[in-house]
């Protein structure tokens, strides 16, 4: 059931991102759009907007490289655009609260924050950093992205610094929101999972011993959704890994497989009782009567079927032989 | 009619229709063709001569297995998931309620067998008469002792085949003292049953114990100790040193390389596993050359030697493998099998290493059993704790497993699935363990499900499974078809169940869980009473059902009142009595709440 629901969300989360370049081409984008003229940035943007709130972080982005690119270009229309961006930001947010809201689940409400912060960070502040967001945000960067900011921010013609910092934060803000987006979803599947949760903490603390499962289970029923997208990807990947590679190198395919002429010797007590234990692995208790009839048949305690009248001859001989010495002996 | 029956029977299995169709065809065929030489002949003359219609082809004599009908119609015969398995008696009183019974019901019933087996054994002057024709052997008294008296070679032989290991080793020496030459053979074979059971007799209820696997300690092997029929091996059997085998492998005159290796089997057995080691060379100084069966005591020696590091071990365990190419020495199954095992010992150092075995394995074109993977399964998923981004190797492991067929090859195969569902389970992923009861239900794999503790752990993580991901529909289907045809559940089981209802908010099959719960013998389970009453007394329900709760609290409450009378403890815990309270309101019963 929750798997299920768990990937829908996906679906509407992927959408957006085709139409918004991911973190690292993020500079990219800005790079792409330097050259376009305001009107039409603006009207993209807008584009974005009404295509629908799932392209909210989409619109963010936006609003964030046109203030990037405010800052490196023409000055006279930062006001404007400011204003205007100001405006989509605010139905922006209201849209995000509206979201967010509809999920009735508590814990997005940290991430609504965070996003909050960033929003004002940038509109309040458009050149100077943000004091408390990095000290945040600085963390979460893997060092490969900054250094790929760093580069870019080498490449592009305008102030280094100040391109160097406006990428990172971009990227740091794109980490949050899609860290946010994916702890509203793992919190949305898990709802159910944490009600069931107390109840196991509950029973668990009842109980003597506590079952690792459960405490597996308390700690990470939300790892399901993600646990999920990185199998689909790594699955195909990982199937090669198995077979393929590196093997010992120590034996010969020919060498093993040519047929050394064995001597025959008889099983020796080792070989013997390794069989035996290789029978009992098979063993299960008898499934119905069929089958105890054929283990009955293979230990001889049952007639055959169908019944040769002709069978046991050795039997008999044998019972008859046995019969005559005993006879001679009691005779002796 | 034993021998009778093996002499005549090549087994040949098909398919049920075939079978049967085979089968009427086969009798139609023997008798003719055994009363009526010449009627073979006459269709094709017949069809010779008619022009236009194909040749007859007369097939081959079927020759069946004594057991083809009989396994015609058992596989006619499916599960019946309302009963108990059969290997219970078909009577009210004496069908488990719980695994613990279940256990102690099977062991009942074999023990009862054994000890009848024991008397006849044991007093069998007693038991002579033979009604039966034709003669069952099996179901007459067997000898166990020695018949052809005084000190020759052929006594010695017999007491070896009888598995004696004192008399024996008393008869060797005895010859010995006579001055007659013991010849190599029978050393050997005396080497051979000192070294299996390290010097003790095997234990005399060879039925009654179930002999326990490799990981046990064994005895120094004792020279030649007598093959009793004792397998079962004690704990703790560690070599002695100087013990009767080494004595007599001192004693004899020449040694072949069986002697060197059965030497070095039976110490790396019975952890003597530097002893192991020096044989070793002393056996490469002499210029032998040892079998595969001893590289792979070798190479458990190698990897169970206390103070080296792991490296070091491994390398070691290349040189022996390299060893062993050189010697033209073939590996088989069981020497991939040990490395595996072996490797298990070394926590993640070993991941890259057993998948280089694997691939190394396949290469030389060794078939994997179940073992391999299970030993795979253990060494990449040791630790319970998946968020250190568990491997995804099971995938890969249950595509190449997909619709495979096994028979046993090692004696560790019945663990693979336990292991499977316990990785599946531990990473929810229900699909997989899908897959894991599919190639379960293929062809005989069911059998590998191995001994009842471990089947009883593979349904319960199964079902848990179930519980957790899937919908409460298909999981009451299985509930159904499972329980209690396959296993018992525990209780944990059953509050996971529970859970999972609560979740899909059908709270009105509770009083049916209530009533499983007490036929299977959790009436007394605090844990999962608590469990019941919290669920039905958290909401107000529709009117009907409450009294259906208000029933099933009455009964529960009764469970406690007569848990009391037996305990002098009479506490009843806070929380069920909230519970039942509210539920006799909610349900209008307001004089006994």
């Amino acid at each position: 059931m929750f798997p299920r629901v768990s990937a829908i969300i996906p679906l509407r989360l992927l959408s957006p991102f085709p139409l918004c370049p991911g973190g690292s081409e993020a500079p990219a984008a800005a790079i792409v759009r330097l050259g376009a003229p305001h009107g039409t940035v603006r009207t993209k943007n807008e584009v974005h907007r009404y295509f629908g709130t799932n392209n909210v972080i989409c619109n963010k982005k936006d609003e964030q490289s046109a203030p990037t690119r405010d800052i490196s270009k023409e000055t006279e229309t930062q006001e404007s655009v400011k204003e205007n961006t100001k405006k989509d930001l605010l139905g922006i947010i209201k849209g995000m609260r509206v979201e967010l809201s509809t999920a009735k689940v508590q814990t997005t409400r940290p991430p609504n924050r965070r996003q909050l912060k960033s929003i004002e960070a940038t509109t309040g502040r458009l050149h100077k950093v943000p004091e408390d967001a990095p000290k945040k945000r600085t963390k979460s960067l893997s060092p490969e992205l900054v250094a790929a900011a760093a580069a870019v921010a080498d490449v592009l013609p305008f102030d280094k610094q100040m391109t160097k910092s406006e990428l990172l934060r971009q990227l740091q803000q794109h980490e949050e929101v899609s860290k946010a987006q994916k702890d509203g979803e793992r919190a949305k599947i898990s709802v159910s999972n944490i009600i069931s949760d107390m109840k196991i903490a509950k029973s668990s603390t009842a109980r003597v011993s506590t079952r690792p499962v459960h405490q597996i289970q308390f700690d990470e029923g939300s790892n399901d959704y993600v646990g999920q997208k990185k199998t689909n990807d790594l699955k195909k990947s990982l199937r090669k890994n198995m077979l393929k590679g590196k093997r010992l190198n120590i034996f010969d395919l020919k060498a093993v497989t040519e047929e050394a002429p064995e001597t025959e010797t008889a099983p020796s007590l080792w070989d013997v009782e390794f069989a035996k234990q290789l029978a009992e692995v098979n063993e299960q208790p008898l499934q119905n009567g069929f089958e105890e009839m054929i283990q009955w048949t293979k230990e001889g305690k049952l007639w055959e079927f169908p019944i040769n009248n002709e069978a046991d001859q050795l039997g008999f001989l044998h019972m008859a032989a046995v019969e005559f010495l005993t006879a001679r002996k009691s005779k002796d | 009619m034993a021998a009778v029956a093996s002499g005549r029977c090549v087994g040949v299995r098909c398919r049920l229709c075939l079978m049967l169709t085979g089968q009427w065809t086969g009798l139609c065929g023997k008798a003719p063709s055994r009363f009526y030489s010449g009627s073979a002949t006459l269709p094709k003359i017949e069809g010779a001569n008619v022009t236009g219609i194909e040749e007859v082809v007369i097939p081959k004599k079927k020759t069946w297995d004594k057991v083809a009908v009989l396994q015609a119609l058992a596989s006619t015969v499916n599960r019946d998931s309302t009963a108990a398995p059969y290997a219970f008696q078909d009577d009210p009183y004496l069908i488990p309620t719980s695994s613990v019974e279940s256990r102690s019901f099977l062991l009942a019933k074999k023990s009862g067998a054994n000890a009848a087996k024991f008397i006849i054994n044991s007093y069998p002057k007693y038991f002579q008469k033979d009604t039966a024709e034709p003669h069952i052997p099996c179901l007459m008294p067997e000898y166990f002792e020695p018949q052809i008296e005084g000190i020759s070679e052929a006594a010695l032989k017999e007491r070896i085949k009888l598995k004696k290991v004192r008399a024996s080793v008393d008869m060797f020496d005895q010859l010995l003292q006579a001055g007659t030459a013991v010849s190599l053979e029978t050393s050997n074979s005396l080497l051979d049953l000192l070294c299996y059971y390290g010097d003790q007799e095997p234990s005399a209820d060879n039925h009654f114990h179930q002999s326990e696997k490799s990981e046990e300690l064994e005895e120094a092997i004792e020279e030649n100790n007598e093959k009793s029929k004792k397998a079962g091996h004690q704990f703790g059997v560690t070599w002695r040193a100087k013990n009767n085998a080494e004595r007599i492998f001192a004693l004899m005159l020449e040694k072949n390389s069986h002697s060197y290796c059965t030497m070095i089997r039976g110490m790396v057995k019975h952890r003597a596993l530097v002893q192991a080691l020096n044989l070793y060379t002393e056996l490469l100084n002499n210029r032998l050359h040892a079998d595969v069966y001893t590289f792979n005591a070798l190479i458990e020696a190698t990897a169970l030697s206390m103070n080296e590091k792991l490296e070091d071990k491994w390398n070691k365990i290349l040189e022996l493998l390299k060893e062993m190419a050189a010697q033209k020495v073939k590996p088989n199954l069981q020497t991939f099998n040990t490395i595996l095992k072996c490797l298990r010992r070394f926590y993640s150092f070993g991941r890259l290493p057993a998948l280089q075995t694997f691939r190394e394995m396949k290469a030389i074109g060794i078939e994997p059993s179940l073992a391999t993977y299970h030993y795979i399964i253990q060494l990449f998923y040791q630790h319970e704790n998946p968020s250190k981004g568990s491997s995804l190797i099971i995938y890969d492991i249950m595509n190449e497993l997909k619709g495979k067929k096994f028979s046993p090859k090692d004696p560790d195969d019945d663990m693979f699935f336990q292991s499977a569902m316990r990785v599946c389970s531990v990473l929810r992923d229900l699909e997989l363990a899908y897959q894991v009861h599919g190639l379960l239900n293929t062809g005989d794999n069911w059998k590998f499900i191995g001994p009842d503790h471990r089947r009883n752990f593979y349904y319960s993580k199964f079902f848990s499974l179930l519980c957790l991901m899937e919908q409460i529909d298909v999981t009451l289907k299985w509930y159904k078809d499972l329980i209690p045809s396959v296993f018992l559940p525990r209780s944990q089981t059953l509050i996971d169940l529970l859970q999972a209802l609560d979740v899909a908010n059908r709270l009105e099959v509770i009083p049916q869980i209530w009533k499983d719960s007490k036929e299977y013998g959790h009436s007394f389970r605090n844990a999962l009473k608590e469990e019941i009453l919290m669920l039905m007394a958290r909401d107000r329900h529709p009117p009907e059902l409450q009294v259906a709760f208000a029933d099933c609290a009455a009964d529960i409450r009764s469970t406690y009142e007569s848990q009391d009378a037996r305990q002098t403890a009479p506490d009843w815990p806070a929380n069920p009595l909230n519970y039942i309270a509210v539920l006799f309101l909610r349900g209008g019963r307001t004089q006994e709440a």
